[in-house]
Protein backbone atom coordinates (compact mmCIF):
# COMPACT_ATOMS: atom_id res chain seq x y z
CA UNK A 1 0.00 0.00 0.00
CA UNK A 2 2.61 2.97 0.65
CA UNK A 3 4.37 1.97 -2.16
CA UNK A 4 1.44 2.51 -4.33
CA UNK A 5 1.01 5.90 -2.53
CA UNK A 6 4.97 6.49 -3.24
CA UNK A 7 4.51 6.20 -6.62
CA UNK A 8 1.78 8.23 -7.48
CA UNK A 9 3.31 10.99 -5.16
CA UNK A 10 6.48 10.68 -7.29
CA UNK A 11 4.46 10.97 -11.20
CA UNK A 12 5.22 14.42 -12.78
CA UNK A 13 0.92 14.94 -12.83
CA UNK A 14 0.74 14.30 -9.14
CA UNK A 15 3.41 16.61 -8.46
CA UNK A 16 2.19 19.58 -11.10
CA UNK A 17 -1.16 19.61 -9.36
CA UNK A 18 -0.21 19.64 -5.83
CA UNK A 19 2.18 22.32 -7.09
CA UNK A 20 -0.85 24.52 -8.53
CA UNK A 21 -1.85 27.31 -6.66
CA UNK A 22 -5.64 27.12 -8.41
CA UNK A 23 -6.22 23.14 -8.11
CA UNK A 24 -6.21 22.70 -4.23
CA UNK A 25 -8.61 25.65 -3.61
CA UNK A 26 -11.06 24.47 -6.42
CA UNK A 27 -11.18 20.64 -5.84
CA UNK A 28 -11.83 20.80 -2.26
CA UNK A 29 -14.42 23.54 -3.20
CA UNK A 30 -16.54 21.51 -5.96
CA UNK A 31 -15.57 18.74 -3.36
CA UNK A 32 -17.79 20.26 -0.72
CA UNK A 33 -20.37 21.83 -3.25
CA UNK A 34 -21.20 17.98 -5.01
CA UNK A 35 -21.36 16.61 -1.27
CA UNK A 36 -24.01 19.03 -0.75
CA UNK A 37 -26.02 17.65 -3.78
CA UNK A 38 -25.00 13.93 -2.81
CA UNK A 39 -25.34 13.81 1.46
CA UNK A 40 -28.05 16.49 1.08
CA UNK A 41 -30.64 14.44 -1.40
CA UNK A 42 -29.34 11.27 0.49
CA UNK A 43 -30.21 12.58 3.67
CA UNK A 44 -33.58 12.92 3.37
CA UNK A 45 -34.03 9.49 1.18
CA UNK A 46 -32.76 8.34 4.91
CA UNK A 47 -35.12 10.09 6.97
CA UNK A 48 -38.16 9.31 4.84
CA UNK A 49 -37.10 5.87 5.78
CA UNK A 50 -36.69 6.37 9.62
CA UNK A 51 -40.39 8.28 9.03
CA UNK A 52 -39.10 11.53 10.49
CA UNK A 53 -40.19 12.97 7.20
CA UNK A 54 -41.75 13.26 3.64
CA UNK A 55 -44.39 10.93 4.71
CA UNK A 56 -47.06 11.65 2.19
CA UNK A 57 -44.34 11.06 -0.69
CA UNK A 58 -44.75 7.38 -1.61
CA UNK A 59 -40.78 6.10 -0.79
CA UNK A 60 -40.82 4.58 -4.23
CA UNK A 61 -40.65 7.81 -5.53
CA UNK A 62 -37.38 8.90 -3.81
CA UNK A 63 -34.74 6.31 -5.52
CA UNK A 64 -36.56 6.79 -8.92
CA UNK A 65 -36.81 10.39 -9.10
CA UNK A 66 -33.79 11.65 -6.75
CA UNK A 67 -31.06 9.45 -6.59
CA UNK A 68 -30.24 10.19 -10.11
CA UNK A 69 -29.36 13.46 -8.72
CA UNK A 70 -27.09 11.89 -5.62
CA UNK A 71 -25.29 10.28 -7.95
CA UNK A 72 -24.27 13.03 -9.84
CA UNK A 73 -23.16 15.07 -6.87
CA UNK A 74 -21.66 11.46 -5.74
CA UNK A 75 -19.82 11.29 -9.18
CA UNK A 76 -18.50 14.47 -8.67
CA UNK A 77 -17.55 14.25 -5.34
CA UNK A 78 -15.44 10.90 -6.33
CA UNK A 79 -13.72 12.47 -9.08
CA UNK A 80 -12.85 15.80 -6.71
CA UNK A 81 -11.91 13.66 -3.75
CA UNK A 82 -9.74 11.41 -5.82
CA UNK A 83 -8.06 14.04 -7.62
CA UNK A 84 -7.16 15.68 -3.84
CA UNK A 85 -6.09 12.29 -2.30
CA UNK A 86 -3.82 11.96 -5.92
CA UNK A 87 -2.64 15.11 -5.49
CA UNK A 88 -0.68 14.67 -2.17
CA UNK A 89 -0.91 10.97 -1.23
CA UNK A 90 1.69 11.04 1.33
CA UNK A 91 -0.36 13.82 3.28
CA UNK A 92 -3.59 11.36 3.39
CA UNK A 93 -1.52 8.16 3.83
CA UNK A 94 -1.05 8.69 7.68
CA UNK A 95 -3.83 10.53 8.42
CA UNK A 96 -6.30 8.12 10.45
CA UNK A 97 -9.72 10.41 9.54
CA UNK A 98 -8.63 9.11 6.13
CA UNK A 99 -8.35 5.93 6.52
CA UNK A 100 -11.62 6.03 8.85
CA UNK A 101 -13.68 8.17 6.35
CA UNK A 102 -13.22 5.56 3.64
CA UNK A 103 -14.03 2.96 5.85
CA UNK A 104 -17.22 4.20 7.06
CA UNK A 105 -17.72 5.03 3.24
CA UNK A 106 -17.53 1.15 2.48
CA UNK A 107 -19.84 0.07 5.21
CA UNK A 108 -22.41 2.94 4.29
CA UNK A 109 -22.11 1.20 0.60
CA UNK A 110 -22.71 -2.15 2.17
CA UNK A 111 -25.61 -0.91 4.27
CA UNK A 112 -26.79 0.34 0.85
CA UNK A 113 -26.41 -2.91 -0.86
CA UNK A 114 -28.03 -4.97 1.84
CA UNK A 115 -31.42 -2.56 2.08
CA UNK A 116 -31.30 -2.29 -1.70
CA UNK A 117 -31.57 -5.92 -2.44
CA UNK A 118 -33.19 -7.24 0.54
CA UNK A 119 -35.16 -5.13 2.31
CA UNK A 120 -36.69 -2.85 -0.34
CA UNK A 121 -37.44 -5.91 -2.70
CA UNK A 122 -41.01 -5.73 -0.39
CA UNK A 123 -41.53 -1.68 -0.83
CA UNK A 124 -44.88 -2.26 -2.48
CA UNK A 125 -46.24 -3.61 0.68
CA UNK A 126 -45.36 -0.24 2.63
CA UNK A 127 -45.15 2.28 -0.50
CA UNK A 128 -47.82 4.61 0.78
CA UNK A 129 -48.45 3.58 3.91
CA UNK A 130 -47.29 5.08 7.57
CA UNK A 131 -45.59 2.00 9.05
CA UNK A 132 -42.85 1.16 7.28
CA UNK A 133 -40.68 -2.13 8.44
CA UNK A 134 -38.08 -1.83 11.23
CA UNK A 135 -35.58 -3.27 8.93
CA UNK A 136 -36.15 0.00 6.86
CA UNK A 137 -35.72 2.63 9.92
CA UNK A 138 -32.57 0.59 10.73
CA UNK A 139 -30.88 1.40 7.61
CA UNK A 140 -32.01 4.66 7.58
CA UNK A 141 -30.63 5.34 10.62
CA UNK A 142 -27.20 3.77 10.47
CA UNK A 143 -27.33 5.54 6.48
CA UNK A 144 -27.41 8.87 8.60
CA UNK A 145 -24.78 8.07 11.12
CA UNK A 146 -22.33 6.93 9.29
CA UNK A 147 -22.56 9.71 6.25
CA UNK A 148 -22.59 12.22 9.40
CA UNK A 149 -19.40 10.42 10.03
CA UNK A 150 -17.93 10.80 6.46
CA UNK A 151 -18.94 14.55 6.42
CA UNK A 152 -16.55 15.04 9.98
CA UNK A 153 -13.45 12.92 9.72
CA UNK A 154 -13.64 14.46 5.74
CA UNK A 155 -13.30 17.47 7.78
CA UNK A 156 -10.91 16.23 10.40
CA UNK A 157 -8.28 15.43 7.41
CA UNK A 158 -7.11 18.85 7.84
CA UNK A 159 -6.09 18.78 11.20
CA UNK A 160 -3.27 16.01 11.37
CA UNK A 161 -2.14 16.97 14.92
CA UNK A 162 -5.34 15.82 16.23
CA UNK A 163 -5.08 11.81 15.33
CA UNK A 164 -5.99 9.59 18.14
CA UNK A 165 -2.92 8.57 20.46
CA UNK A 166 -2.88 4.53 19.59
CA UNK A 167 -3.34 5.62 15.74
CA UNK A 168 0.30 7.96 16.19
CA UNK A 169 1.59 4.92 18.05
CA UNK A 170 1.64 2.60 15.10
CA UNK A 171 4.02 4.83 13.64
CA UNK A 172 2.42 4.34 9.78
CA UNK A 173 4.18 7.54 8.45
CA UNK A 174 7.68 5.98 9.62
CA UNK B 1 -17.11 51.95 13.79
CA UNK B 2 -17.50 48.32 11.81
CA UNK B 3 -13.64 47.34 12.84
CA UNK B 4 -13.65 48.21 16.71
CA UNK B 5 -16.76 45.86 16.83
CA UNK B 6 -14.80 43.05 15.24
CA UNK B 7 -11.83 44.03 17.53
CA UNK B 8 -14.37 43.72 20.16
CA UNK B 9 -15.74 40.28 19.19
CA UNK B 10 -12.00 39.02 19.14
CA UNK B 11 -10.79 40.36 22.57
CA UNK B 12 -13.92 38.37 24.40
CA UNK B 13 -12.81 35.57 26.34
CA UNK B 14 -14.87 33.10 24.77
CA UNK B 15 -12.98 33.57 21.57
CA UNK B 16 -9.69 33.48 23.55
CA UNK B 17 -10.95 29.68 25.07
CA UNK B 18 -12.38 28.47 21.39
CA UNK B 19 -8.63 29.21 20.42
CA UNK B 20 -7.28 27.52 23.15
CA UNK B 21 -9.58 24.57 23.59
CA UNK B 22 -7.93 22.16 21.23
CA UNK B 23 -10.99 20.79 20.31
CA UNK B 24 -13.40 23.23 20.06
CA UNK B 25 -12.85 24.68 16.59
CA UNK B 26 -12.39 21.50 14.96
CA UNK B 27 -15.64 20.04 16.49
CA UNK B 28 -17.99 23.44 15.82
CA UNK B 29 -16.82 23.33 11.95
CA UNK B 30 -18.06 19.78 11.68
CA UNK B 31 -21.43 20.48 13.49
CA UNK B 32 -21.52 23.67 10.47
CA UNK B 33 -20.71 21.00 7.75
CA UNK B 34 -23.95 18.59 8.75
CA UNK B 35 -25.84 21.42 9.47
CA UNK B 36 -24.78 22.85 6.28
CA UNK B 37 -25.86 19.08 4.28
CA UNK B 38 -28.76 19.32 5.93
CA UNK B 39 -29.95 22.87 4.98
CA UNK B 40 -28.75 21.63 1.42
CA UNK B 41 -30.85 18.58 1.23
CA UNK B 42 -34.21 20.54 2.63
CA UNK B 43 -33.25 23.82 -0.03
CA UNK B 44 -33.06 21.38 -2.87
CA UNK B 45 -35.50 19.23 -2.50
CA UNK B 46 -37.95 22.03 -3.21
CA UNK B 47 -35.57 23.92 -5.79
CA UNK B 48 -35.35 20.89 -7.83
CA UNK B 49 -39.49 20.41 -7.70
CA UNK B 50 -39.62 24.30 -8.62
CA UNK B 51 -37.61 23.43 -12.10
CA UNK B 52 -40.11 20.19 -12.57
CA UNK B 53 -37.08 17.83 -11.68
CA UNK B 54 -37.03 15.52 -8.41
CA UNK B 55 -40.18 14.71 -6.46
CA UNK B 56 -42.70 15.75 -9.24
CA UNK B 57 -45.94 13.64 -7.96
CA UNK B 58 -45.88 15.52 -4.95
CA UNK B 59 -47.02 19.23 -5.28
CA UNK B 60 -44.99 21.88 -4.73
CA UNK B 61 -46.43 23.61 -1.92
CA UNK B 62 -46.66 20.01 -0.06
CA UNK B 63 -43.13 19.83 -0.16
CA UNK B 64 -42.37 23.28 0.99
CA UNK B 65 -44.63 23.23 3.62
CA UNK B 66 -43.23 19.70 4.87
CA UNK B 67 -39.63 20.55 4.13
CA UNK B 68 -39.78 24.56 5.74
CA UNK B 69 -39.23 23.46 9.35
CA UNK B 70 -36.33 21.18 8.44
CA UNK B 71 -34.67 24.64 6.05
CA UNK B 72 -35.53 27.09 9.24
CA UNK B 73 -33.67 24.65 11.55
CA UNK B 74 -30.88 23.81 10.00
CA UNK B 75 -30.03 27.42 8.77
CA UNK B 76 -30.41 28.33 12.84
CA UNK B 77 -28.01 25.07 13.37
CA UNK B 78 -25.63 26.89 10.41
CA UNK B 79 -26.28 30.31 12.29
CA UNK B 80 -25.21 28.54 15.99
CA UNK B 81 -22.39 26.91 14.55
CA UNK B 82 -21.10 29.79 12.53
CA UNK B 83 -21.49 32.79 14.76
CA UNK B 84 -18.62 31.09 17.65
CA UNK B 85 -16.16 30.65 14.24
CA UNK B 86 -16.86 34.40 13.80
CA UNK B 87 -16.43 35.78 17.76
CA UNK B 88 -13.21 33.80 17.28
CA UNK B 89 -11.53 34.45 14.33
CA UNK B 90 -13.58 38.08 14.19
CA UNK B 91 -10.44 39.78 12.49
CA UNK B 92 -9.48 37.30 10.02
CA UNK B 93 -12.82 37.26 9.38
CA UNK B 94 -12.89 41.15 8.82
CA UNK B 95 -10.04 41.65 6.92
CA UNK B 96 -11.63 38.93 3.83
CA UNK B 97 -13.74 40.08 1.27
CA UNK B 98 -15.24 36.16 1.04
CA UNK B 99 -16.34 36.66 4.12
CA UNK B 100 -18.44 39.88 3.57
CA UNK B 101 -19.63 38.88 0.28
CA UNK B 102 -20.71 35.41 2.14
CA UNK B 103 -23.22 37.64 4.49
CA UNK B 104 -24.74 39.77 2.33
CA UNK B 105 -25.41 36.94 0.10
CA UNK B 106 -27.13 35.15 2.87
CA UNK B 107 -28.88 38.48 3.62
CA UNK B 108 -30.24 38.31 0.36
CA UNK B 109 -30.89 35.24 0.29
CA UNK B 110 -33.05 34.81 3.04
CA UNK B 111 -34.95 37.96 1.62
CA UNK B 112 -35.22 36.06 -1.70
CA UNK B 113 -36.57 33.20 0.35
CA UNK B 114 -39.12 34.56 2.52
CA UNK B 115 -40.84 36.63 0.11
CA UNK B 116 -40.41 35.77 -3.39
CA UNK B 117 -39.42 32.10 -3.36
CA UNK B 118 -42.21 31.46 -0.58
CA UNK B 119 -44.75 32.95 -2.40
CA UNK B 120 -44.14 30.68 -5.49
CA UNK B 121 -43.64 27.71 -4.27
CA UNK B 122 -46.57 27.85 -2.23
CA UNK B 123 -48.69 29.33 -5.24
CA UNK B 124 -51.04 27.17 -7.35
CA UNK B 125 -49.40 24.60 -9.82
CA UNK B 126 -49.37 25.86 -13.16
CA UNK B 127 -50.37 29.68 -12.70
CA UNK B 128 -46.54 31.21 -13.37
CA UNK B 129 -45.82 30.05 -15.83
CA UNK B 130 -42.02 30.09 -16.08
CA UNK B 131 -41.18 31.92 -12.82
CA UNK B 132 -41.03 28.74 -10.77
CA UNK B 133 -37.88 27.56 -12.57
CA UNK B 134 -36.15 30.91 -12.54
CA UNK B 135 -37.13 31.24 -8.72
CA UNK B 136 -35.45 27.45 -8.34
CA UNK B 137 -32.17 28.60 -10.96
CA UNK B 138 -32.10 31.73 -8.17
CA UNK B 139 -32.39 29.65 -5.04
CA UNK B 140 -29.79 26.98 -5.79
CA UNK B 141 -27.33 29.50 -7.47
CA UNK B 142 -27.53 32.01 -4.36
CA UNK B 143 -26.86 29.08 -1.54
CA UNK B 144 -23.87 27.15 -3.66
CA UNK B 145 -22.73 30.73 -3.93
CA UNK B 146 -22.76 31.21 -0.24
CA UNK B 147 -20.47 27.83 0.42
CA UNK B 148 -18.38 28.54 -2.41
CA UNK B 149 -17.18 31.90 -1.09
CA UNK B 150 -17.40 30.65 2.58
CA UNK B 151 -14.69 27.78 1.57
CA UNK B 152 -13.09 30.71 0.23
CA UNK B 153 -12.73 32.53 3.42
CA UNK B 154 -10.28 29.56 4.90
CA UNK B 155 -8.54 28.64 1.55
CA UNK B 156 -7.41 31.93 0.78
CA UNK B 157 -7.96 34.62 3.67
C1 LIG C 1 -13.60 8.20 -2.58
C2 LIG C 1 -14.18 9.31 -2.32
C3 LIG C 1 -13.53 10.46 -1.59
C4 LIG C 1 -12.20 10.80 -1.50
C5 LIG C 1 -10.99 10.10 -2.08
C6 LIG C 1 -12.15 11.99 -0.68
C7 LIG C 1 -10.98 12.67 -0.36
C8 LIG C 1 -10.93 13.87 0.30
C9 LIG C 1 -9.74 14.67 0.50
C10 LIG C 1 -8.35 14.29 0.00
C11 LIG C 1 -10.10 15.78 1.19
C12 LIG C 1 -9.18 16.95 1.58
C13 LIG C 1 -8.85 16.93 3.03
C14 LIG C 1 -7.95 18.09 3.39
O1 LIG C 1 -6.93 18.30 2.69
O2 LIG C 1 -8.27 18.77 4.35
C15 LIG C 1 -11.51 15.69 1.47
C16 LIG C 1 -12.25 16.61 2.19
C17 LIG C 1 -13.59 16.43 2.56
N1 LIG C 1 -14.44 15.42 2.15
FE1 LIG C 1 -13.92 13.92 0.90
N2 LIG C 1 -13.43 12.34 -0.30
C18 LIG C 1 -14.31 11.43 -0.84
C19 LIG C 1 -15.69 11.40 -0.67
C20 LIG C 1 -16.40 12.20 0.22
C21 LIG C 1 -17.79 12.07 0.55
C22 LIG C 1 -18.73 11.02 -0.03
C23 LIG C 1 -18.08 13.04 1.48
C24 LIG C 1 -19.38 13.38 2.19
C25 LIG C 1 -20.47 12.75 2.17
C26 LIG C 1 -16.89 13.79 1.73
C27 LIG C 1 -16.78 14.84 2.61
C28 LIG C 1 -15.66 15.63 2.77
C29 LIG C 1 -15.61 16.79 3.61
C30 LIG C 1 -16.75 17.36 4.47
C31 LIG C 1 -14.31 17.31 3.48
C32 LIG C 1 -13.76 18.55 4.18
C33 LIG C 1 -14.06 19.72 3.31
C34 LIG C 1 -13.65 21.00 3.92
O3 LIG C 1 -12.54 21.08 4.51
O4 LIG C 1 -14.41 21.96 3.80
N3 LIG C 1 -15.88 13.26 0.94
N4 LIG C 1 -12.00 14.52 0.91
C1 LIG D 1 -25.41 33.45 9.62
C2 LIG D 1 -25.02 32.22 9.51
C3 LIG D 1 -23.58 31.80 9.28
C4 LIG D 1 -22.42 32.21 9.91
C5 LIG D 1 -22.28 33.23 11.03
C6 LIG D 1 -21.34 31.44 9.30
C7 LIG D 1 -19.99 31.56 9.64
C8 LIG D 1 -18.97 30.80 9.15
C9 LIG D 1 -17.57 30.92 9.48
C10 LIG D 1 -16.99 31.98 10.42
C11 LIG D 1 -16.88 29.96 8.81
C12 LIG D 1 -15.39 29.69 8.88
C13 LIG D 1 -14.70 30.32 7.72
C14 LIG D 1 -13.22 30.20 7.85
O1 LIG D 1 -12.64 31.01 8.57
O2 LIG D 1 -12.66 29.28 7.26
C15 LIG D 1 -17.84 29.22 8.03
C16 LIG D 1 -17.55 28.17 7.18
C17 LIG D 1 -18.41 27.67 6.24
N1 LIG D 1 -19.75 28.00 6.08
FE1 LIG D 1 -20.79 29.27 7.24
N2 LIG D 1 -21.85 30.61 8.34
C18 LIG D 1 -23.22 30.82 8.28
C19 LIG D 1 -24.11 30.24 7.42
C20 LIG D 1 -23.75 29.44 6.34
C21 LIG D 1 -24.61 29.06 5.24
C22 LIG D 1 -26.07 29.48 5.10
C23 LIG D 1 -23.87 28.26 4.41
C24 LIG D 1 -24.23 27.57 3.11
C25 LIG D 1 -25.36 27.59 2.51
C26 LIG D 1 -22.54 28.15 4.98
C27 LIG D 1 -21.50 27.40 4.43
C28 LIG D 1 -20.23 27.31 4.96
C29 LIG D 1 -19.17 26.50 4.40
C30 LIG D 1 -19.27 25.59 3.17
C31 LIG D 1 -18.03 26.73 5.20
C32 LIG D 1 -16.66 26.11 5.02
C33 LIG D 1 -16.68 24.87 5.86
C34 LIG D 1 -15.35 24.31 6.18
O3 LIG D 1 -14.75 24.73 7.17
O4 LIG D 1 -14.92 23.42 5.47
N3 LIG D 1 -22.50 28.87 6.15
N4 LIG D 1 -19.12 29.76 8.25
Amino acid sequence: MRSAFEWVDALPSSIALRESLNAYPTLLTTHVVSMCLFAGLIAFWDMRLVGLTLRKVPVSNIPTRLFPWALTGYGINLITGGLLLYSQPMRYYDNFYFWAKMALMAVAGFNMLWFHYATYKSVQAWDQGREIPMSARLAGVVSLALWAGVVVTGRMMAYAGLMPEWWNNLNIGA
Amino acid sequence: MTQSFFEWMQGLSFSAWMLEETWASPIIQCMHLVALVAFAGAVLVVDMRLLGRGLIKTSTARLARELDRWMIWSFVALFVTGAPQVLSTALKQYYSPFFWWKMQIIVIGLVFTFTIRRRVAFAEEGTLGHWPKVVGVLSIGIWTSVSVWARLIGLLS
